[in-house]
This record gives C-alpha cells, sequence and structure tokens, in this order.
C-alpha cells in the first residue's frame, strides 16, 4: 500500500517537473483572474518568481496587458466551455516578453500564439482556464520577412529602373484594368501617349547619357503634373503613356498642354551644354464601340501620329472611327 | 497506392446525420454568442478528389471576396482540417452583433474571424468526436487568406493526397447578411478508420 | 392494437436510430417517412397518432409540416426531434403545436419520459 502511495508521488513529481521544464508557457487562471499556476517558461521570460505571481490578479502584474480584449476570450471559454485559439497575426503577444536573444533575435518582443481550454473542478463545472504560450518568433519573422521581401519584388516588377515610373508591363495591366471599369460603371478616361521629340537627335549629339537625363526630366515633370489618380508609365523608348481617369478628351487637353508648354520652358544641361525638348502627345477618349483596350491604345497612337505629322511640339485628339 | 474507399450510401446518410447533430451544436453557441437565429442547411457529404476541391464549396462563387481560416485536427487515427470561409461581406453584420463600435479594417475582421472559428470549428468537431466516440486535439489555426476569391483559395490548399472525405455545412444568419461556410476534410489515410467508425454507428 | 406512429427523417440512418430508441414492448405500427409531404399523407390515412418529426429535410421541412398540421388540424401529436438546438427552434416548434422537443443524438431514456410525461406511455 505504501509503495503505491510512493510510486504515485513519483509519478506526480516527473509530470511537475516537465511542466516545469517545457518550453511552452502554462498558465492557470481561476474566474477572478487570479494566476493559479505559473510555469517555468513563465518565471523565466517574465522574470516573475511563481511564489509572486501565484494568486496575484493577471492585470494588476502585467499592466500594460489588452485586459478588454484577454476578458473577452477568457470569457467565451468560460461560457461556451471550448477551446479557443489566438495567433501572432491577430494578436502579437499576449504576454509582454523582451526578445532575448543577442544573435539571432530580430524581434523587439516575442511572438506568441496562444491556447484557451477549459478546466473542469470535480463537480465538472468549468471555474478554471488554462492559457499555452507557445514561442513563434522565428516563425513570425520570416512569415514578415517573406512578406515585405514579396511586396518589394512586386514593386521592383512594377518599376522602370530609369526613369522610377511603372513599366510598360505594369501599366497595361491598369489600362485593362481601367477599360474594364468603364465597360461596368461607363465612366469616361482618356488615354495620353507622348513621345520626346527628335529624342534620336539628342542620343546622337550629346550621347545616350544626355538621352537618359533627357527621358528622366520628362518623367519627372510628368510625375509632378500628374493628380493622384492619374496613372503613368514608360511605355518604351521615349514614348511615355497615361490614363487620366474620369477626364473627357476636352479637358484631357488642358493637362496636355500645361504638360507640353513646361517641358518647352525647361533647360537642361548636360556636360555643360544646353538640351532643348519639346513633346507630343495624342489623346483617344475611351469609347463603348472599342472591343479591345488595343483599339483604345491603337487610337490614342493614330493621334500622337497626327502631332507629329503636323510639325511636332502639339497636342492631337483622335476621333472615334470604325477600326 | 492505397486503394480508393468507397462510402455507401447508407454510410454517407449516417455521416451526414453525424454532421447534422454536429452542426448544430455549433450553431447553438453562435446563436448564443450573438443572440441571433442560425438557419441550418443540409450538410453536404462528398467523397472526392483533391482537384475537385471546389466542388464541395458549392455555395460559394468564384467572383465572392472572402477570408479564411484552417485549423488541424487528429485523433484515434482520424486527421483532418476543418476550413472557415467568410464571404467578406459579412464582417459589417457579424461586427455589429457583437456591439464592435469603430472602423472594420482587416484585423478586427481577423479578431472576427478567429473568434467564430473557435466556435464553430470546436463545437462542430466535438460534435463529431463525441458521436464516433473519438477524441481529437486541434492544432492552431492558420490564415489562409484575406480578401482574396474562391479559386486562389482552393491554389493554396496543397494536392498532396488524391482522395478526402468533405462535409460542407454552410451556415447563414436569419435577417443578417452573414454567410460562412465550414467544411471539413479528412486525410484519405482516416478514411478507413472513419468507415469502421460509422459502420459500429449503424450496427 | 397497436397505435400507429410515423417516424418523419430524411436520413435513413436517423429513422433507424429513432425507432431503435423507441420504448421496449411499446405496442406500435411504424410508418417511416423521408419528408414532411410524405408524412402528411400518412397522416391523412390515419398511420399517425403520433409522430417524430425531423426538421431540416428537403420537400417540406418539419416547420412546414407543422404549419400544415396546425392549420388543416390533421389528427397527430408531434414530437420534434432535431440537431437543431437553438433555443429559438424550440419556441417555434412549440408555438406550431409541436408537443415536445428531443435533442438529437435520440436515446430511449429521453423518449421514454417524454411519452411518459405526455400520458402516451403508462
Amino acid at each position: 500500500m505504501q509503495l503505491q502511495e510512493q510510486d504515485q508521488f513519483q509519478d506526480f513529481h516527473w509530470m511537475i517537473e516537465m511542466l516545469q521544464t517545457i518550453d511552452v508557457g502554462v498558465v492557470v487562471l481561476n474566474k477572478e483572474y487570479q494566476i493559479k499556476s505559473w510555469n517555468g517558461f513563465m518565471e523565466n521570460h517574465s522574470g516573475i518568481d511563481s511564489k509572486d505571481a501565484i494568486d496575484a490578479c493577471i492585470f494588476v502584474l502585467f499592466k500594460d496587458m489588452d485586459e478588454f480584449w484577454l476578458r473577452h476570450k477568457a470569457d467565451t471559454v468560460f461560457k461556451l466551455k471550448n477551446h479557443a485559439f489566438s495567433i501572432w497575426e491577430q494578436h502579437p503577444y499576449i504576454f509582454k516578453f523582451k526578445n532575448n536573444r543577442p544573435i539571432t533575435g530580430v524581434a523587439e518582443f516575442m511572438y506568441q500564439n496562444c491556447t484557451f481550454i477549459p478546466i473542469k473542478d470535480l463537480r465538472g463545472e468549468i471555474d478554471k482556464i488554462a492559457i499555452l504560450v507557445y514561442d513563434v518568433t522565428d516563425t513570425a519573422v520570416n512569415k514578415l520577412e517573406a512578406i515585405k521581401v514579396t511586396e518589394e519584388l512586386k514593386q521592383l516588377s512594377r518599376t522602370d529602373v530609369l526613369t522610377q515610373m511603372y513599366n510598360r508591363g505594369y501599366w497595361e495591366e491598369t489600362l485593362v484594368g481601367e477599360f474594364n471599369r468603364f465597360a461596368r460603371t461607363n465612366r469616361v478616361s482618356s488615354l495620353v501617349m507622348l513621345d520626346i521629340d527628335h529624342f534620336k537627335k539628342v542620343n546622337d549629339t550629346f550621347g545616350h547619357q544626355a538621352g537618359d537625363a533627357a527621358l528622366k526630366m520628362v518623367a519627372n515633370t510628368l510625375t509632378q503634373t500628374l493628380r493622384d489618380t492619374d496613372i503613368a508609365g514608360r511605355y518604351g523608348g521615349e514614348e511615355f503613356s497615361i490614363i487620366l481617369v474620369d477626364t473627357d478628351a476636352k479637358s484631357s487637353i488642358v493637362f496636355c498642354e500645361r504638360l507640353r508648354k513646361v517641358i518647352e520652358k525647361s533647360e537642361i544641361y548636360y556636360a555643360g551644354k544646353q538640351i532643348k525638348l519639346t513633346i507630343s502627345l495624342g489623346i483617344y477618349e475611351v469609347h463603348t464601340k472599342l472591343s479591345t483596350y488595343n483599339q483604345w491604345i491603337e487610337g490614342a497612337d493614330a493621334a500622337l501620329f497626327e502631332a507629329k505629322n503636323s510639325g511636332r511640339n502639339q497636342t492631337k485628339i483622335y476621333k472615334y472611327k470604325d477600326h | 497506392m492505397t486503394q480508393a474507399i468507397k462510402f455507401s450510401e447508407d454510410s454517407r446518410d449516417c455521416l451526414q446525420e453525424v454532421s447534422n447533430v454536429a452542426m448544430g451544436r455549433a450553431a447553438d453557441l453562435l446563436a448564443r454568442l450573438l443572440d441571433v437565429y442560425v438557419i441550418l442547411p443540409i450538410p453536404n457529404v462528398n467523397l472526392l478528389e483533391i482537384s475537385e476541391l471546389h466542388m464541395a464549396l458549392s455555395s460559394l462563387e468564384d467572383s465572392e471576396s472572402v477570408s479564411a481560416v484552417c485549423q488541424g485536427f487528429i485523433g484515434s487515427n482520424i486527421a483532418g482540417e476543418a476550413l472557415l470561409i467568410f464571404n467578406d461581406t459579412s464582417f459589417s453584420d457579424i461586427a455589429e452583433l457583437t456591439h464592435f463600435k469603430g472602423v472594420i479594417d482587416k484585423n478586427i475582421e481577423l479578431e472576427l474571424l478567429m473568434d467564430i472559428a473557435n466556435i464553430l470549428i470546436g463545437a462542430c468537431l466535438q460534435g463529431v468526436s463525441e458521436q464516433l466516440d473519438v477524441k481529437f486535439s486541434q492544432g492552431q489555426p492558420v490564415i489562409l487568406g484575406q480578401h482574396i476569391k474562391v479559386p486562389e483559395l482552393i491554389k493554396s490548399a496543397k494536392k498532396r493526397w488524391k482522395q478526402t472525405l468533405a462535409i460542407e455545412i454552410n451556415y447563414t444568419i436569419e435577417n443578417r447578411n452573414i454567410n460562412c461556410d465550414l467544411l471539413l476534410l479528412f486525410t484519405e489515410d482516416s478514411l478507413s478508420v472513419l468507415k469502421d467508425k460509422i459502420d459500429y454507428l449503424m450496427e | 392494437m397497436a397505435l400507429p406512429i410515423i417516424i418523419c427523417d430524411d436520413s435513413s440512418f436517423a429513422r433507424k436510430q429513432m425507432n431503435r430508441a423507441l420504448p421496449e414492448n411499446w405496442d406500435v405500427d411504424v410508418t417511416f417517412a423521408s419528408h414532411g409531404q410524405e408524412a402528411l399523407d400518412a397522416i391523412k390515412s390515419g398511420k399517425g397518432e403520433i409522430m417524430f418529426l425531423d426538421l431540416t429535410m428537403p420537400v417540406l421541412d418539419g416547420y412546414g409540416t407543422l404549419e400544415v398540421i396546425k392549420a388543416q388540424d390533421l389528427p397527430s401529436m408531434v414530437i420534434v426531434v432535431s440537431g437543431d438546438i437553438q433555443p429559438e427552434a424550440y419556441e417555434r416548434v412549440k408555438k406550431l403545436g409541436a408537443l415536445d422537443f428531443i435533442k438529437k443524438p435520440v436515446d430511449r431514456e429521453k423518449v421514454t419520459q417524454v411519452l411518459t410525461q405526455y400520458g402516451v406511455i403508462g
């Protein structure tokens, strides 16, 4: 009989030992939010000894804890008697533990996933809950890093390196979006194609680096002239393209002419030499009869061609014709 | 390679009834929490190839924007994943029912999604496990995505198994614009055990 | 003479389970129906003095069935047997004239208790 008791004591002892050393936080709370159990993990990370933690109210011990949130979570566990989970994406941590790893610790604090478990007393009533606290800092940091990198890559894949404007691929995607939006909402917008006049001569006379400087100047001026809703991109070579959202052809002229005059007046100096630039522009307002976004581009291109043929440094509008 | 398991019409019917009782319990908890009446559908029980997963999501349109969490469960040689998919248009009504005031951003939506997932997944699994006399433990939930389209969601499902048993329960709330789909998917390896449990129940 | 009763549920498993939960030695003549419409037809031909009725069913669900029974004053005492255990479901079927409500999964003890309570069995 006595031997059996000793065995039971032994079992109890090693289970407690395990609970103490396990690399997961174990906290037991009663309905008054007093701490009833506080294992080694919690002691080590909080710096609070279990003799100080036991019977203390958790909100008194952790003043900056999100009390409202924790009560809400715990209440549903008490009331509905089911498990509840919280993950770091939703709530980065319950217990704010500093990240104590000098070498691998990139995060400021420990990210935690937590499980809330209802605990029954001997009569089968739920009178306590256990909170298991898992350190998921590594997973969280990796995932956040991956999201950041994906975002950066996305940005990079959309950008033209020289002008820092949208590249043709991404710009065309937005044009498709705008074209479809028009089909749905019938809200008008205009497409502008812009080309630097005699760009080849700039390159031939002053060199390619001067050409690059010219492209940058036009890109900067264009970006500054745009409204927030307009979408511009480098279409290719010395050609730029702009979607003027919610703007008809007539109003587009105002924008185009302002831009054309600013560039006409601008001077760039390259290696001590002054370079003067002009641009030609073609406008095409979207039309219900257009069946593809390509026809929209073709129309704006045709207007640009007409501007070039009429002596450059001017804006032309394309009128709808059957394609 | 494991032989494809076949479920007789009787087994399927039995599992449908088990799901029916389990989803009723989950709905009861949700009703109490939100103080609403939850409309219960007839659950869909299907044995399907993973590539046909979209067929299990019959009540969701491809064009709908959804948010989803997923939670693994395992016990008594039965394992699988529970998937809760919310129509994004549901969140404003849920926020209202939970007396949340303020701007509903992505974080708040996640909070609401997790709250409902805890209740529905937990209660439904408990309902199934009690009837089949098994015990499940649940893993940590994983967010599959917020504001994504149904085809993107399906794409994220890894096609590691060929066959799966899918139980689909579509919850709607009376007089409210709240619509969510709870999906229980069982691994291929679980199917024979599950079949034994059902056979035992039908004896 | 055996008492004519109906067990109405779309699931054959649930019908069997209900049948097994009936009190032992209760002299009954059981008719099975897989939806509300079948059940109504059976009641009209005198086969359902007592009916155990599920709520979620195709064709005609439990609520619809109760409505018809009430409107046409059909001779059947209905005990709802359902997995829909929301308090509201209970109130609704009571209002529609159901005698009582038994939560699924059914067990013999509960069925016996309800039948005893309403004096159906001694």
